[in-house]
């Protein structure tokens, strides 16, 4: 792994471009202040997700201990696919197997269709994805549909000891991870500078510090990293109360059908 | 075992998760998307969801196991159990390759080779048992009942192996607690009347950990607490040679190890000298303030700082922060404090400095435990039969203040050794690894030969099990009954989820079979696990079936919360809905003799022991030696977990802690291998070069270095601290002091 990584950062509050492109858009938002690196989020994962031995959907990445005695710092920071607005490895797929579903926006790999050809692995510039040895397909984060759509949270969230991981709709106003980002300063990480894939994982009370900006790059499931480590911090709350007003309508519709359901 | 388990439809489970998905921050994708569109939703991944309590701490989390074809496919947190909250820990999540670790003992397994050679060979039930209970009765009939040494780390079927240990009329009970937290309990009970204070983290505002790692060592919901309260800007104090991750999130003060006693009896010294301790409640709720005052008077801050390595001005700081957060602040008990033969006196400080704060039912509380609150039943058995023998652990005529089943676990390989008070023939060890967990492995392992005969209860052929003449496969938690669990006022019953591999039994079943072969039948009149259970209900009015959908009873709480959620459901909120409770000024009654807290102790003063904190010198390393520093990782419980094959992936070998200087000094670089030496042992250990940890110590984790082949995954990887911990006990308590062993370090 080179130590090519970038010390400059943009600023980029998120608007209302990432917000608007799908009726629900799922993400997660994650807090690094709360992650303790006790990875039960990785065991809960493999098991449900029956990952097999020696790989891996999600991971935390431990920066190690910086500074010198006494005067130390550590941060441990949660990964797992991006779920990307603009996902490159869809694009690279030569069987469209990989799609983004447009309900929600969680980028999934059809296994049928996937061929194993692994050309989606280097595109994906978060290396989230892996081959995975059972099933000579290429395997990654799901977001864990096959919970959410029965009402539970994804693995990872739902056994986090520290809460350092939500997930929810981003368009919903109400939801958690809305509620978190709005109290919170928020930031994207990015791999490079130019390459923004609007990816779906927004971390809150981030470390922003230029001096550690160095270090904080994800320890990668895959070898080689080379890209440069670039954070873009942007306060939800500048989304604007317009659009957020407009999502709100828009929730309370849909909790007004679900409701009959309930009952 | 007829038990007829309600399983979850989809429907009632959904409407579970709706109401706990509130607490996990999901409330937004709740019920609502899988009812508003069940024409698209993908099939189910399990048949049924069968609500059990976690075994891979002690800390028993509510469990929701699903099940899939007969097998567990994943294991949820049960949202309504308040040690889990919804949440389980790595471990909690790996519970399934526990069950199906490939290296399970399957059947009885009699020793054919010699000991330690790990030549075994199977055998039925029947023969096992009436082996094992030829070769017990043969131990008591040429040599007393008490000839037999019976040990097991606590376990919710204890009740049952009491009653084979005190119906044989052994007076030999081994347990892990010596090699735990001695020191805090005793010190606990000599000040408050109660072994350990809860912790209620909704008000703290200022919170001190003494060496407790509560980021790594973790029990979940006491874990979730600390961050909460952090995220809320709680002040917390670590004070740990090591920078570990729980001082990664803290402020961090590497204390000298032992020095901690030092540290506060300083901050003892300021607040009492400046007179910052809450007045109203000293006077009220304790005794022997005075005498305090007068002995910590020469304990000055500028005392202190040389000795412990924190300087003057934050001592003096943090003295005065933790006494302006009044009730709201929290000296943390600890919990595996033994550490030095002090520890006992940094206890009571501890338990004195919550005093001076008077946080009594405010940030520490009597938590009930698993005594209190629910009254159950039990099946009728006869008196146990009069124990005249001495302990071999020499509690209480060596160790007057330690209470019986604590004992002083350590000790009892001197007696078999030595053969005095009287000779040891035989041991009984039930899911317990002393080969691992006793300090002085090559001791140990000595002691197992001179013993006659070694039976265990084991999962796992774990190091223990390779020196054993007969073991008897106890099935996982994850396919076995077991006593119903009491938490304050609400009771949990673990059960089966799946079928027991191969012939694998629960302990209930073991200890009846074995005692009835013993002639102690009439200590264990139930037919079988179920009607065990069901006599412990009887007097509720309830049956095993009330536990069938939530895993929970409550008789307090049932109609409460019948309306709403759930019967046990007590949301545990760190904060409070809208504003916080005052703090009242309350008299309080503890079970002490004065019926107050103990700032002096008229016990401990008979005991020709210092009625109130006072210093003790603790050793220090010679010149070229560390102080060996041993503690928890995240991954891993004590001796058990590490062939995990799960735990094994995000923690797989131990290393050893060394700060660069003395390593560079050494010649020894990151990732090495080196040869760690003490008095009684050598391993050799990867080193780990690291600026989070003081130059004059080195650390590892427990529980890796196993010599059981039987254990594929973790045989052989990384190094166990036991063959280096000399066995120092303290006088008072009885723990093991397990810093006071100094090692050397070079390149292997």
């Amino acid at each position: 792994m080179t130590n090519d990584r970038g010390s400059s950062f943009v600023f980029r509050p998120l608007g209302e471009a990432d917000m608007a492109n799908s009726v629900k858009k799922y993400g997660f938002v994650i807090d690094p202040k709360r992650c303790i690196d006790c990875r039960a989020c990785l065991v809960a994962c493999r098991a449900e997700n029956n990952v097999p031995l020696g790989s891996t959907r999600i991971w935390v990445y431990d920066q190690g201990v910086q500074g010198t005695f006494p005067d130390l710092s550590q941060q441990f920071v949660p990964y797992n696919c991006m779920h990307c607005d603009e996902p490159p490895c869809v694009e690279v797929c030569p069987s469209q197997a990989t799609y983004k579903r447009p309900e929600d926006g969680v980028v999934v790999i059809d296994q049928q269709a996937c061929i194993g050809c692994g050309l989606c692995l280097p595109a994906c510039p978060y290396h989230a994805r892996f081959l995975n040895p059972d099933t000579g397909k290429a395997d990654k984060c799901n977001a864990c549909l096959q919970r959410v759509e029965q009402g539970e949270a994804p693995a990872c969230v739902a056994t986090c000891v520290g809460g350092a991981r939500l997930f929810g709709d981003l368009n919903d106003p109400n939801s958690d991870v809305s509620i978190a980002l709005r109290s919170a300063q928020s930031a994207q990480r990015l791999p490079a500078v130019g390459i923004d894939t609007g990816p779906n994982i927004i971390y809150i009370n981030d470390d922003v510090d230029e001096k550690k900006l160095a270090v904080t790059a994800p320890q990668i499931p895959a070898a080689d990293a080379f890209y440069k480590w670039i954070v873009i911090p942007g306060v939800l709350a500048a989304a604007g109360a317009a659009f957020l007003g407009q999502a709100a309508a828009f929730a309370r519709q849909l909790r007004k059908g679900e409701s009959e359901f309930d009952e | 075992m007829a038990e007829e388990i309600i399983q979850f439809t989809r429907r009632s489970f959904l409407k579970g998760t709706a109401a706990a998905l509130g607490t996990l921050g999901l409330a937004s994708i709740g019920v609502g998307t899988a009812a508003a569109a069940p024409a698209e939703v993908g099939q189910l991944t399990y048949d049924k969801i069968v609500p059990t309590l976690c075994e891979m701490c002690v800390w028993r989390c509510g469990v929701w196991a699903k099940v899939r074809d007969g097998k567990v496919v994943k294991l949820e947190g049960n949202p309504y159990h308040p040690h889990s909250n919804g949440r389980l820990c790595a471990r909690g999540q790996s519970g399934i390759m526990t069950a199906y670790d490939p290296d399970r003992i399957r059947f009885p397994l009699i020793r054919v080779g010699a000991r330690g050679e790990g030549k075994f060979r199977r055998a039925s039930w029947d023969e096992a048992l009436d082996l094992v209970a030829k070769k017990m009765l043969a131990i008591k009939e040429q040599y007393g009942p008490e000839a037999m040494i019976f040990s097991a780390t606590h376990n919710l079927s204890q009740p049952l192996f009491e009653n084979l240990l005190y119906g044989f009329g052994s007076p030999n009970y081994g347990t892990q607690r010596s090699l735990c937290f001695n020191a805090m309990v005793v010190a606990n009970l000599m000040t408050y009347g109660i072994e350990e204070p809860g912790r209620d983290y909704r008000t703290a505002k200022y919170i001190i950990y003494t060496g407790r790692n509560m980021l790594e060592a973790i029990s979940t919901s006491e874990t979730g607490d600390l961050v909460e309260a952090m995220a809320v800007g709680a002040h917390v104090v670590v004070l740990d040679p090591r920078f570990t991750k729980t001082a990664s999130k803290a402020e961090w003060l590497p204390i000298k190890p032992g020095a901690d006693l030092a540290f506060h009896l300083a901050l003892i010294n300021v607040i009492v000298g400046e007179r910052l301790y809450n007045r109203e409640f000293v006077e009220l709720n304790t005794t022997g303030l005075e005498e305090l005052a007068q002995e910590v008077a020469q304990y000055t801050p500028e005392w202190a700082a040389p000795i412990c390595g924190v300087d003057v001005e934050t001592i003096r700081r943090i003295a005065h922060d933790f006494a302006a957060a009044g009730p709201d602040a929290m000296a943390h008990p600890g919990w595996r404090t033994s550490n030095f033969v002090n520890s006992f006196q940094t206890e009571r400080a501890i338990a004195i400095l919550n005093a001076l704060a008077g946080n009594w039912e405010r940030t520490l509380i009597n938590s009930g435990g698993e005594e209190g609150g629910v009254e159950l039943g039990k099946p009728p058995q006869p008196p146990y039969p009069r124990i005249t023998a001495q302990r071999l652990d020499g509690v209480p005529w060596k160790y007057p203040l330690v209470p019986l089943k604590l004992g002083v676990f350590q000790e009892i390989r001197d007696a078999i050794l030595s053969g005095k008070p009287y000779q040891a023939h035989g041991w009984f060890i039930a899911r317990q690894n002393p080969a691992l967990s006793l300090p002085d492995r090559a001791k140990t392992l000595e002691a197992f030969g001179k013993l006659d005969f070694i039976v265990t209860v084991s999962v796992l052929p774990n190091d223990t099990e390779w020196y054993a003449d007969v073991i008897l496969p106890e099935a996982s938690y994850l396919e076995r009954y077991d006593p119903v669990y009491v938490l304050d006022n609400r009771i949990f019953l673990r059960r089966p989820v799946v079928e027991p591999i191969g012939e694998s039994k629960s302990a209930l079943w073991i200890y009846k079979q074995l005692g009835q072969r013993l002639g102690l039948g009439d200590y264990f009149q139930y037919k079988d696990e179920v009607d065990y259970i069901n006599q412990q209900l009887a007097p509720l009015g309830i049956d095993i079936r009330a536990f069938a959908e939530r895993g929970c009873w409550s008789p307090t709480l049932e109609a409460k919360y019948a309306a709403e959620r759930s019967a046990c459901f007590v949301p545990q909120s760190i904060t409070f809905d809208g504003e916080e409770p005052p703090f009242e000024l309350k008299a309080f009654k503890f079970n002490t003799p004065s019926g107050k807290i103990e700032i002096a102790s008229e016990t401990l003063r008979g005991a020709n022991q210092p009625a109130v904190p006072t210093w003790i010198e603790p050793p220090e390393p010679e010149a070229g030696k560390f102080y060996l520093l041993t503690g928890k990782v995240g991954q891993h419980t004590q001796f058990a977990t590490q062939n995990n094959l799960w735990l094994n992936q995000v923690y797989s070998e131990n290393e050893l802690w060394i700060h660069p200087k003395p390593a560079a000094e050494r010649g020894i670089a990151n990732g090495e291998m080196v040869k760690v030496t003490s008095d009684v042992g050598t391993v050799t250990i990867k080193a780990k070069v690291t600026e989070g940890i003081r130059q004059d110590c080195v650390w590892m984790t427990q529980g890796f270095g196993h010599r059981s082949m039987g254990l594929r995954t973790a045989f052989n990887k990384g190094a166990s601290d036991s063959d280096l911990h000399v066995t120092y006990t303290d006088p008072v308590s009885g723990g093991q002091a397990l810093s006071e062993t100094f090692v050397r370090v070079e390149k292997a």
